[in-house]
């Protein structure tokens, strides 16, 4: 049994995030030292006392100029993690390392752009020059034909998921319709105010079929920053803290970035299947335990497996974990309390990890009653990583 | 596939559009019903003649070449391939019938009042029974209708239909066909435009312009390079270690199994089967043709591979069937892509018993080449120059040469014989022809048992013919099949 000797013993002290909109009307760094001084503040903390960073490769914002311009004085930790969308649950990872090896003592966790009013991921990978490196070299195998966008590349998977399992896209829309209702209560979210209807599910074009608009997430211009320090530092602080139960990274099985085709099966999430088994063992739960999850949701059809891959049901049953209520609020595991990416906002999941704090907080828009543990997961088809967040003893 | 110029010959030729109205209405009914004197063939029914038609169709039922095996067929000895009921009596490359037929007269003054081009629309075989080498074949022709002048897609026209009854040299009646013409004035370039079909041509990266040749390009580099020079070659090629055999997809410059850096290739044998499949919509980016049907590739060999599907439809789509490998030309690179298989041809013949009414025959494709176009036109004694001649196809409005109907008729009658079996024997071949069928399409051809005789042993097949441009040809065939033999 692996133990994480972080767990338990290392918390999340702070969260911030900007507005969630389709155009910021600010620089991408700009959002960033927002974000992070939202963090702070909710913490009660001044910037001269972070003295670590750690973000996404992804990010455009140099920790530098982070330092910089919040008025931090030095940096003993900057760490990064590489995969797009699988990175936001393995930042905090990070960072509880390094405050847990006594490296740092706080650590700044964050990501912000301008998703949605610049280069949008959606728009796709066509404009690439041709830099052959292994990574761009893999485009390779995808891009001639057709497939230039992560709704593409995730099609293929829910095709052959809807082949195997029988699932239908009216699985994937009550995901959609889930996220919706939670984000309809949310103030902060894209859409509140806004529920949909499986009907309109049905009824919204095909970006990629299998996959409807609605089944895919929300993109967004914002940044959300998480902040980490140890359960002892965390007790002396403004809010109650959420200990880090358990992290995990994980990749696994031919992986590949968002394009594991050749992997023997498509209907599983390996590397969610590391995470969730170093999840268990380190925290000492089981699913029974959990009563809310964050489920990365960039698009829906991924969210079926995520429930397979932890164990809330078997595999090839998510259609009916989820036909059965079990993901709504007042249900089994209510799911994405926040709106999820589809709802609130599509921020690489960032502003997940802050929705499972609230939770444990008791803060959440739509709280469920006693959350004590509180799953979050990062990106699916892609190398990831999750956390298990619980409230301090 | 070439993938431009879809204009408005996508709409058949036989979609009326109202009477046209800038002419005073043609009478022709002086003619109709008029029947013609018999015209001889110019040759008896022949082997050669068989030999280089099946040759042009890709037939290779053996009653039609192979004596020994004819003679122990249903047939009891070589037979010409019904489709070419009415091949005989063409008259060939320097010969022509003199106008004396109701049918060529209506064609001149047709042609005297501007409607100077033609395209076949209708033709309707059936067989009182197969004919054998050394009959010489008779046919009588009657004018059997002119229509009122139409609006159609390719011009304002009149639908000519035409009866002939053939006959042996004994009076023998052995089959009739039925054939519908549409004679037209070529729509003109300023009249399209006007009604907005004559589209400008496409900008430069415009997401509208299919040219593969926008398409992204691969990044090239030393652990994928023997892929892509190997599709210069028209080779799907799949990485194989040469220390221990094994197959690596995606390629890298290790083996995981053995460790060995010694990498080879071995090449795919280009058959697979449909793993999954995605369709995008959005966004539209430059160099694909839309809808663009995106397939995983389960390969022969084990390994799985992206390309885009060719000559399919999305309905057409099911998990597991299978795929043979084509190429889009065109692009930076030549692309490998999938179709569906090429007929097969069954070694037995089906009986009655093994058929039901709603079963699918197998999806099957065929490349539309110059020289099918060219060798189906003169095994069917068809000289029309648009089908053979390029320049001249182009001086009429046409992109290239084009299938005749003859050979549309050879190739349905082609795959439905090779599902069928050699010993089949077909009763009528009944054709609506659509799109034109160009060469570097692909005709892909789907169907289904409409109907079964079982008293009769008769069987009803439709079939389609799509391409690129639409559907070529709609046709419904009639076949007896064998009892089952008693075991």
């Amino acid at each position: 049994m692996t133990r994480h000797s972080y767990a338990g013993k290392t918390a999340i002290c702070g969260i911030g995030a900007t507005e969630f909109s389709k155009s910021s009307g600010r620089s991408e760094l700009r959002l960033a030292l927002e974000a992070c001084m939202s963090a702070l503040q909710d913490a009660g903390l001044q910037p001269s006392q972070v003295n670590g960073l750690s973000t996404f490769t992804m990010d455009t914002n140099p920790e530098n100029e982070i330092m910089r311009l919040l008025g931090i004085r030095e940096l003993t930790h900057f760490s990064r993690v590489h995969f797009g969308g699988g990175a936001p649950c393995a930042t905090v990872q990070m960072a509880a390392m390094a405050v847990n090896e006594g490296v740092a003592d706080y650590v700044l966790c964050y990501r912000a752009f301008n998703e949605r009013s610049g280069a949008r991921f959606g728009a796709g990978v066509q404009a690439r020059a041709p830099v052959a490196t292994t990574e761009e070299a893999q485009y390779a195998w995808t891009s001639p034909f057709g497939l230039l966008t992560p709704a593409s590349w995730v099609a293929m998977f829910a095709t052959r998921i809807m082949h195997e399992y029988g699932v239908t896209s009216e699985d994937f829309g009550r995901v959609a319709v889930a996220d919706r209702r939670h984000a309809a209560t949310n103030p902060a979210a894209h859409f509140y105010g806004q529920p949909i209807t499986l009907e309109e599910h049905q009824a919204s074009r095909y970006i990629v079929e299998p996959l409807h608009l609605l089944d895919c997430c929300q993109e967004t211009d914002g940044g959300q920053a998480i902040l980490v320090t140890s359960l002892e530092r965390a007790r002396d602080l403004r809010q109650v803290p959420v200990v880090l139960e358990a992290a995990a990274q994980g990749m696994a099985d031919e992986q590949q970035m968002m394009r594991s085709y050749f992997r023997e099966s498509l209907t599983g999430l390996p590397e969610m299947a590391t995470c969730a088994r170093q999840i268990w063992e380190t925290s000492g739960l089981g699913p029974d335990d959990v009563n809310t999850a964050v489920f990365y949701d960039h698009f829906t059809p991924f969210v079926l497996p995520q429930i397979e891959e932890f164990g809330f049901c078997e595999r090839g049953e998510a259609r009916h974990f989820i036909a059965d209520g079990n993901i709504e609020l007042g249900g089994r595991l209510p799911i994405n309390t926040h709106g999820g990416q589809l709802g609130e906002a599509y921020l690489h999941g960032m502003n997940g990890i802050a929705e499972g704090v609230r939770q444990v907080r008791g803060t959440s828009v739509n709280q469920v009653n006693g959350a004590e543990h509180v799953l979050v997961t990062g990106g699916t088809g892609v190398p990831t990583s999750a956390l298990m967040l619980g409230a301090a003893q | 596939m070439t993938v431009t110029d879809r204009t408005d010959q996508t709409k058949g030729a036989d979609e009326a559009k109202g009477a046209d109205e800038a002419k005073p209405p043609a009478d022709f009914s002086r003619h109709v019903g008029l029947v013609a004197p018999a015209t001889r063939s110019r040759h008896a029914v022949n082997e050669p003649m068989i030999a280089h038609w099946c040759d042009a169709m890709g037939d290779s039922n053996p009653c039609y070449t192979d004596p020994e095996y004819a003679a122990g067929s249903v047939h009891g000895g070589i037979v010409a391939p019904p489709a070419m009921l009415d091949v005989w009596d063409r008259p060939g490359l320097l010969f022509t019938r003199d106008g004396t037929s109701a049918r060529t007269k209506v064609l001149q003054e047709l042609s005297e009042a501007g409607y100077d081009s033609i395209v076949a629309v209708n033709t309707e075989l059936e067989f009182t029974r197969y004919v054998r080498p050394g009959e010489v074949l008779s046919s009588v022709e009657t004018l059997d209708d002119v229509s009122p002048g139409k609006r159609t897609a390719r011009g304002p026209g009149h639908f000519v239909t035409s009866r002939h009854r053939y006959t042996n040299e004994q009076g023998e009646h052995v089959g009739d066909l039925m054939f519908r013409m549409l004679v037209f004035r070529p729509e003109r370039a300023e009249a399209l435009a006007d009604r907005g079909a004559d589209k400008p041509a496409a900008a430069p990266s415009d997401p509208e312009d299919p040219d593969p040749v926008l398409r992204p390009m691969p990044a090239v580099n030393k652990d994928n390079q023997f892929f892509w020079e190997g599709v210069r070659v028209r080779e799907l090629r799949i990485q194989r270690c040469n220390g221990c055999g094994e197959l690596l997809t995606p390629p890298g410059p290790r083996c995981p199994h053995c460790g060995s850096f010694d990498m080879g290739w071995v090449r795919a044998s280009g058959r697979g089967r449909l793993y999954s499949f995605a369709v995008p919509e959005h966004p539209r980016v430059a160099g694909f043709g839309y809808p663009l049907l995106v397939a995983l590739v389960e390969l022969e060999e084990g390994t799985r591979t992206v390309a885009d599907l060719v000559g399919l439809t999305r309905d057409q789509l099911q998990i597991g069937m299978p795929l043979e490998l084509c190429w889009l030309e065109g692009g930076q690179y030549p692309l490998p892509q999938f179709r569906a298989p090429l007929p097969v041809r069954r070694a037995g013949t089906l009986t009655i018993d093994d058929v039901a009414a709603g079963d699918p025959l197998s999806l099957v494709s065929l490349p539309i080449t110059t020289t099918l176009v060219v060798a189906g036109a003169i095994a069917t004694r068809d000289y029309t120059a648009v089908h053979h001649d390029r320049d001249i196809a182009q001086e009429q409005g046409s992109k290239d040469v084009f299938l005749n109907i003859n050979t549309s008729a050879g190739l349905l009658q082609r795959v439905v014989s090779d599902w069928a079996g050699p010993e089949a024997v077909y009763h009528s071949i009944r054709i609506r022809l659509g799109a034109p069928g160009y060469p570097g399409d692909l005709l892909t051809f789907s169907g289904a048992v409409t109907a079964v005789d079982e008293a009769a042993r008769r069987v009803t097949v439709g079939i389609k013919a799509s391409d690129s441009y639409g559907d070529h040809a709609i046709a419904t065939i009639e076949l007896t099949l064998p009892q089952r033999q008693a075991s």
